[in-house]
């Protein structure tokens, strides 16, 4: 962002995020809704996330530093509040896809001493590789704790020849120094909007989605535009009644949308919807 | 940390934002290079390519439009090489220059179904996401401008070189130079718009 | 004619070195200097390929059997990404964590890249005409051998490789076509054959009410775990279905369950019958039976059930009533209650229960007949792989030819595969890359990826009429020495039959006259270029048909006193072992993403373990992490501890597909294969490996590793609301807006 910029827009930049109908007037609001119930925690998201985002493989060593590069995790819990102390989980498992929330108040955007990351027009949580110098800040102020540090070298190490090959060159290969995290798939969604800009529209519902959202075989993840109210993605929140702009929402006891953390104020893009059990079985 | 921390990290951020915007046209331009009219160092180097492509010809003399070779670049990131077919498809019709040593050479390529190595002349880096497309049909076809000075904003005045050498910037500084400039919407408006200012619309 | 689609191909060739180049070296590593790297550019490419625009190509996933139709993005000439191929009912447009991992195969940097011969000791690199006028001489027109004398084993095979493969093996008069897939579902297809008249019967998990799974992993590891994900996640929607999964150690399916229950392994017919038992009593299923059936019946009763099982007796009756109340129900059997001594047994009294139910035609239907059963894929069996081995260890066996089959890998160490095979005097491995079969051969052959190849399959379980799968390259090859397996058969066939085979210059051109040849099956009016390119275009050639009825031989099940195994004081523990969605049976254990996809249940990366109930662990002073002996009759291997709630106390069990030692980088040295530890039990009914009903015994060694996993330090919400949840009667799913809908 620019000085002329910054003064020109000061009026928008200094109130508080978000607010009320912050979206309503623009084009793209990107959000994501995950399903818990249809989650069966295959991994197919994560594998498709390396393929798309050229994530790196770190292998044993690094992983068991806490160092693995998963820009989508997939958290597995047993117990709600205590320990599986000899008996079985007859419930089944937790799945938890974990992955970048594109806060509408981010924390890690705050902390950034060099201003690295910065929100997007798009309600994004942007990473800009070549701002960052690597003081990890953000990482320590994440809540979520789904920004990655690159501790390594890893073009030299992760992708020996001919495997380089496959990496998609729309994305940058992150080299030692740089913290890095999940984009909503940035790439593909810029692509859209050229595309729909060229074409003098607004991306249609459903023209773009993530590499996540593609992939999962149970349809857990949808993906969309919130700031389109017809969309799937909109038409869900709102059918949730989750607002993008509150801390606590007024939630009714039959509907499943909710943000995680959302009493820490970050106003999360995700909502996720509750599991499901028969407890009569 | 305490509200006011918060509020003093934040203006600290936002300071060294402002000031790297502020210092960016002085850091800019490769080694060699002599500064331009808009205050940027910019000339690269001549480069030598496979054949020594005479854009003065073509775009100069002849008068063709840029994107009937550069095809793709109102429909693509990037604006592509021409195909070697796109060449043969005038060539081989042109019998007056066809011993010229230029033209055998294509002809060699030709035949053997062997791609011209062309050396990059205008190269970004790679967490950069620049766009033909987007400017092409923006200053191209919706604001009606000249073919040579929408791509000779950033390519300079191919039609008077033979092979092309950078002699604009390519820097951020000097993209957002553009960028910040009011641009008219279309042709039959008096409004204005700006290029992106958000860091992932170019940023990958 | 045939050869103007691989010139059009030629834009697939990688052009130009920049792309590479520049991907890699990121984040301003790179030059930006005028005159250093090159431009892509192309001679003469197709109008749609556009530089900077990637182009979407269908073809078919050959990561497992299950024949997903996907999309690969191809982007100045290079593969880049596969996605789920929407033409394709299989698939529907997704794709699995395993699937995504075939560009892996394709890019391998351990990928074979010419053709070997051994040397002394090792494997040496020929070229192809030395290691091709060996091939000729042993194999060429005037081989000798013939009968019994040669054997063709590989893994599951389909399509027209399958046809040249057996038209090969017809040349030499021989029926040694051995297929084996150490995790094949031989004993439960037999039993559904007797059962229901069919080996694998379609589910309708969407429809169902209820579903009650012995153990089937239809979310990991079924015979189409991406189809039946798709049914399952309709089958979660309104009106939403229960799930309980009863298995000895918890599966991702089991993890996904409404309830889940452990019961003791080998016990699963015994629980089914209790349950029909229970049922048979209610006044609608009474006269489901025939008399002697219901007369045995009666000494299941729910007492000596529990006793026999470990599950609680309020529990069976709690079940039977979910049955009786929720139908149309399912009930599957997995390998979990397949691989025992009474596997056979087990599998026909959990099917019994279908037939009680009355859910066949609902729920489980007849696949229909495929028009071209020549292309199905052949069953497997280890019986067959015992037959060859006794063949090999007597000498009998002069040729022995391999492909996409590792037995020295897999083969329990009970069978002695390796050393059986020194045996044979001349072996032969087609491959992608090296394994520990391959390493054992004289000459290894070197394959095309699946991502470079033409090639059909069809799938052993089709879910919805029948498909053939089409198969085209992604990329232009990245070896020049490697050859498309078709080739090489064809090229072995021409020699040995010049005139049959001579309208076909190469495998491409057999297998687009073989799938136009089949055009008024699919009722295509259009000409055989145009059906071949549409074919290509879609990745698929579908036809639908009805489903088939099921019948029901209440006979098949033998029924006798309910009774188990006795317990083995000198191996007190089960041993369970757990096939994970992508190693399967260690065939994947050299692709990088998926070593690094956690296990996800335990979350466990790169690593083998032995998962132990924490109570068990508590009385034994176990911690996670203490190396710990695993002891069978036959093996013994040393592995780490994982303390995993979701088994039974008195049973531990291990992950298959690691303990590599001769597959590359990313596979070698990477835990232990507990595939050498099984004992030879064997299903009494079908002869088949028994794979669930070996005993160890298990001692800490006083060593202690770190476990290398996703998990934190604790795997409760401690009241965060991570994951919540809610009570089935109170979600009001019909309300929701979805475009997954029953």
């Amino acid at each position: 962002m620019s000085l002329s910029n910054l003064i020109k827009n000061w009026s928008t930049l200094r109130v508080k995020r978000p607010y009320e109908d912050q979206y309503k007037d623009k084009d793209y609001k990107w959000a994501m809704v995950i399903d818990l119930d249809t989650c069966t925690g295959c991994n197919a998201c994560t594998t498709a996330c390396y393929a798309e985002n050229n994530l790196p493989v770190v292998g044993k060593e690094f992983f068991g530093k806490g160092q693995a590069m998963h820009w989508i995790r997939i958290e597995r819990y047993w117990g709600e509040n205590e320990e599986m102390e000899g008996k079985f989980p007859d419930r089944g498992a937790q799945f938890l896809p974990m992955l970048c929330q594109q806060c509408e108040a981010a924390p890690c955007e705050v902390v950034c001493p060099v201003g690295a990351t910065h929100h997007t027009p798009d309600g994004l949580n942007s990473q800009v590789y070549n701002r960052c110098v690597g003081s990890r800040y953000c990482s320590a102020n994440c809540p979520y704790k789904v920004r990655y540090f690159n501790w390594w070298q890893y073009p030299e190490r992760a992708w020996p020849n001919p495997l380089e090959q496959q990496l998609n060159p729309d994305v940058t290969v992150r080299s030692k120094g740089v913290m890095e995290k999940c984009t909503f798939c940035v790439q593909r969604l810029t692509e859209a909007k050229n595309r729909a800009r060229t074409e003098g529209r607004r991306v249609a519902d459903g023209e773009v989605t993530t590499a996540c959202a593609q992939a999962c075989p149970t349809s857990a993840i949808t993906f969309g535009n919130l700031a389109d109210d017809k969309s799937e993605v909109a038409r869900i929140w709102a059918r949730q009644k989750v607002d993008l702009a509150k801390d606590k929402q007024d939630k009714e006891e039959d509907l499943r949308g909710y943000r995680i953390f959302e009493d820490l104020r970050t106003y999360p893009s995700i909502v996720y919807m509750e599991r499901v059990r028969n407890f009569e079985a | 940390m305490t509200v006011r921390m918060k509020i003093m990290l934040v203006w600290l951020s936002l300071l060294m934002i402002c000031g790297s915007a502020i210092a960016e046209p002085f850091v800019q331009g490769g080694a060699i290079g002599s500064q331009t009219d808009d205050g940027f160092n910019a000339l690269g180097p001549v480069v030598e390519q496979p054949i020594e492509f005479p854009h003065n010809t073509h775009a100069g003399q002849m008068g063709i439009n840029c994107m009937y070779c550069h095809t793709y670049a109102r429909r693509s990131a990037v604006s592509g090489i021409p195909r070697l077919d796109k060449c043969m498809g005038c060539h081989k019709l042109i019998e007056s220059v066809k011993d010229k040593p230029r033209i055998k050479k294509l002809f060699e390529y030709w035949e053997k179904k062997q791609a011209i190595p062309w050396k990059k002349v205008h190269d970004l880096p790679d967490f950069v996401r620049f766009n033909h497309e987007r400017h092409i049909q923006r200053f191209y076809f919706r604001e009606d401008r000249p073919v040579r000075e929408v791509c000779g904003y950033c390519h300079g005045d191919v039609a008077s070189m033979t092979t092309a050498r950078r002699v604009k910037a390519l820097s951020m500084g000097w993209c957002v130079s553009c960028h910040q400039k009011d641009h008219l919407e279309n042709v039959s408006t008096t409004k204005t718009s700006n290029g992106p200012n958000d860091c992932w619309q170019c940023h990958k | 004619m045939s050869s103007s689609i691989i010139d059009r191909r030629g834009f697939l060739r990688v052009l130009g070195i920049s792309g590479t180049a520049a991907t890699l070296a990121g984040c301003g590593n790179t030059s930006i200097e005028s005159g250093v790297e090159l431009v892509e550019s192309y001679v003469q490419p197709e109008d749609f390929v556009v530089p900077g625009v990637g182009v979407y190509y269908a073809s078919t996933c050959a990561q497992c059997g299950s024949g997903c139709g996907i999309m690969g993005r191809v982007r100045e000439g290079r593969i880049l990404k596969l996605e789920g191929n929407p033409q394709s009912v299989i698939s529907g447009g997704k794709i699995c964590g395993l699937g995504q991992a075939g560009v892996q195969v394709h890019y391998n940097p351990d990928r074979l890249t010419t053709p070997m011969m051994r040397d002394g000791d090792g494997l040496k690199p020929v070229s192809w005409e030395k290691a091709g006028a060996a091939l000729s001489a042993r194999l060429g027109a005037s081989s000798p051998i013939s009968g019994e004398q040669i054997a063709f084993l590989t893994g599951e095979i389909s399509g027209h490789q399958r046809v040249l493969l057996d038209l090969f093996m017809d040349s030499f008069k021989s029926t040694n076509h051995v297929v084996y897939e150490a995790l094949s579902p031989a004993i439960g297809q037999a039993a559904n054959k007797a059962v229901l008249g069919v080996e694998q019967p379609v589910l309708q998990i969407d429809k169902a009410r209820l579903i009650l799974s012995f153990g089937n992993d239809f979310l990991g590891t079924g015979p189409s775990p991406v189809h039946m994900a798709a049914q399952y996640a309709r089958f979660r929607k309104a009106p939403r279905g229960t799930l309980i999964q009863i298995e000895p150690r918890m599966t991702l399916t089991g993890a996904n369950a409404d309830r889940w229950y452990a019961i003791k392994p080998g016990t699963e017919g015994i629980f089914a019958l209790g349950l029909a038992n229970s049922l048979v009593q209610h006044q609608a299923y009474a006269h489901a039976l025939p008399a002697d059936i219901a007369s045995v019946l009666k000494l299941y009763d729910k007492e000596t059930v529990s006793e026999l099982t470990g599950v609680h007796a309020d529990t069976l009756s709690h079940i039977a009533g979910m049955l009786w109340e929720n139908s149309p129900s399912l009930v599957l059997a997995g390998p979990s209650a397949e691989g025992h001594a009474n596997g056979f047994q087990n599998v026909a009294a959990i099917q019994l229960l279908n037939l009680i139910l009355e859910n066949n035609g609902k729920t489980l239907q007849g696949q229909p007949a495929h028009p071209f059963p020549q292309l199905e894929p052949a069953r497997s069996s280890t019986a067959a792989l015992a037959k060859l081995d006794a063949l090999m260890a007597s000498g009998q066996c002069q040729t022995l030819l391999v492909m996409g089959c590792n037995p020295v890998f897999t083969a329990p160490a009970f069978v002695h595969f390796a050393k059986h095979m020194e045996k044979v005097p001349f072996k032969v491995a087609f491959a992608t890359q090296l394994d520990e079969t391959a390493n054992q051969c004289d000459l290894v052959l070197p394959l095309l990826s699946p991502l470079e190849a033409f090639g059909t399959h069809v799938a052993g379980y089709q879910p919805k009429g029948v498909e053939v799968m089409i198969q085209q390259p992604l990329m232009e090859r990245l070896y020049p020495e490697t050859r498309a397996f078709g080739d090489i058969l064809l090229d072995l066939l021409k020699q040995r039959n010049p005139t049959a085979y001579k309208a076909f210059p190469d495998y491409y051109a057999y297998l687009k006259t073989a799938v136009t040849k089949a055009k008024p099956v699919f009722k295509s009016s259009a000409s055989d270029d145009d059906f071949w390119e549409d074919a290509l275009r879609n990745g698929v050639l579908h036809l639908e048909l009805p489903p088939t009825g099921l019948q029901a031989h209440t006979e098949a099940l033998k029924l006798g006193k309910p009774q188990v195994s006795e317990s083995d004081t000198q191996y007190p523990f089960y041993f369970v072992p757990s096939i994970k969605a992508d190693l399967r049976d260690g065939r994947h254990a050299n692709l990088p993403w998926l070593q690094e996809s956690p296990d996800p249940l335990t979350t466990i990366v790169w690593d083998s373990w032995v998962e132990i109930h924490p109570s068990t662990a508590a009385e034994m002073q176990i911690r996670e992490g203490d190396i710990l002996s695993v002891q069978s009759a036959t093996g013994i291997v040393r592995v780490k501890a994982y303390l995993f709630p979701g088994i039974q106390p008195d049973t531990v069990s291990m992950p298959l597909g690691q303990g590599h030692s001769q597959y590359g980088r990313y596979a070698n040295d990477v835990g232990v294969n507990p595939f050498k530890i099984l004992n030879p039990i064997f299903d009494e009914r079908t002869g088949e490996l028994a794979m669930y009903a070996t005993r160890v015994v298990i001692k800490k060694t006083g060593e202690n590793a770190m476990v290398v996993k996703d998990e934190g330090p604790t795997n409760v919400q401690q009241g965060r609301k991570l994951v919540a949840t809610l009570a089935a009667d109170q979600a009001a799913l019909a309300k929701e807006v979805s475009r997954v809908t029953q």
